[in-house]
């Protein structure tokens, strides 16, 4: 009895040893491909799921740092959670790109009648600006700030413009459409303000 | 692109359009869009391509008021 637990430690203790280290590699190989897998929808993931990339990032370096302590096991029990958040992330970003991809299209369909529309509106209203601006009097409904208003509207408008302009040159039509119905919707105010609607 | 008888206006389909009413003159119509009646050649410039003389309008036609 005596000489069995004598051999008994140190042979479960070789057996602890050899357990653990054949758990090594394939914790290894399992941070290995997490990382492969993020690389490759890091970029995409970058510009349409920042926060989900951030979330991942963070348990793939938990799963770096268990490995570095040695918790093979530990590794080895997270890695189909971080493959699942992994696979989740690129559904994600792949899914809001398509949504962007298809706001552009529409974006860019949209930008061809207010481009002609926009700046029809601002002559009309320069038209009428010009025109008050040398009268006597002013039409009933319309008073000197009322003019003095569509004078100022009438600047910021076509900086305003300008920038849209600027944004679809580039490309951007979200942004130079959301400009340019900004300044529409300012241009149809103050032809409102100036009585300018047909009768 | 505008020549001396068609105005500016008349391709901006935001320009303001007054339909005639009997008794009315450029210069009412003047009047009431710009507060002053002495404006009414700005009315007449722009409807030169249907307008040949300021003193004639008829009701129902259809003029621009820039």
């Amino acid at each position: 009895m005596k000489k069995l637990s004598v051999w008994l430690l140190p042979a479960l203790t070789a057996l602890l040893i050899v357990g653990c280290a054949g758990q090594k590699g394939p914790a290894e190989q399992a941070v290995a491909s997490a990382e492969s897998a993020l690389a490759s929808v890091h970029d995409l993931a970058q510009k349409y799921a920042p926060e989900q990339l951030g979330a991942v990032e963070a348990q793939l370096q938990s799963a770096r740092d268990s490995l570095a302590q040695g918790d093979y096991k530990g590794v080895l029990a997270a890695a189909p959670a971080l493959s699942a958040a992994i696979s989740g992330l690129k559904d994600a970003a792949t899914a809001k790109q398509a949504d962007a991809e298809a706001a552009l299209a529409k974006a860019k369909d949209a930008w061809g009648p207010i481009s002609t529309d926009v700046p029809k509106m601002v002559d009309a209203i320069q038209s009428r600006v010009d025109i008050l601006s040398k009268s006597h009097h002013l039409p009933k409904g319309v008073t000197k700030d009322t003019l003095a208003s569509a004078k100022s509207g009438l600047d910021a408008m076509k900086s305003a413009w300008s920038d849209a302009s600027n944004a679809a040159t580039s490309g951007d039509f979200t942004t130079a459409m959301s400009k340019a119905q900004a300044v529409k919707d300012q241009a149809t105010q103050i032809m409102q303000s100036l009585g300018m609607s047909s009768s | 692109m505008a020549d001396e008888k068609t105005p500016a206006t008349a391709d901006n389909p935001y320009t303001q359009i007054y339909t005639v009413q009997s008794g009315d003159t450029l210069s009412k119509i003047a009047q009431k869009y710009y507060g002053d009646a002495s404006l009414y050649p700005k009315i007449f410039q722009a409807n030169r391509d249907q307008l040949s003389d300021p003193n004639r309008i008829s009701p129902g036609q259809k003029l621009r008021i820039p």
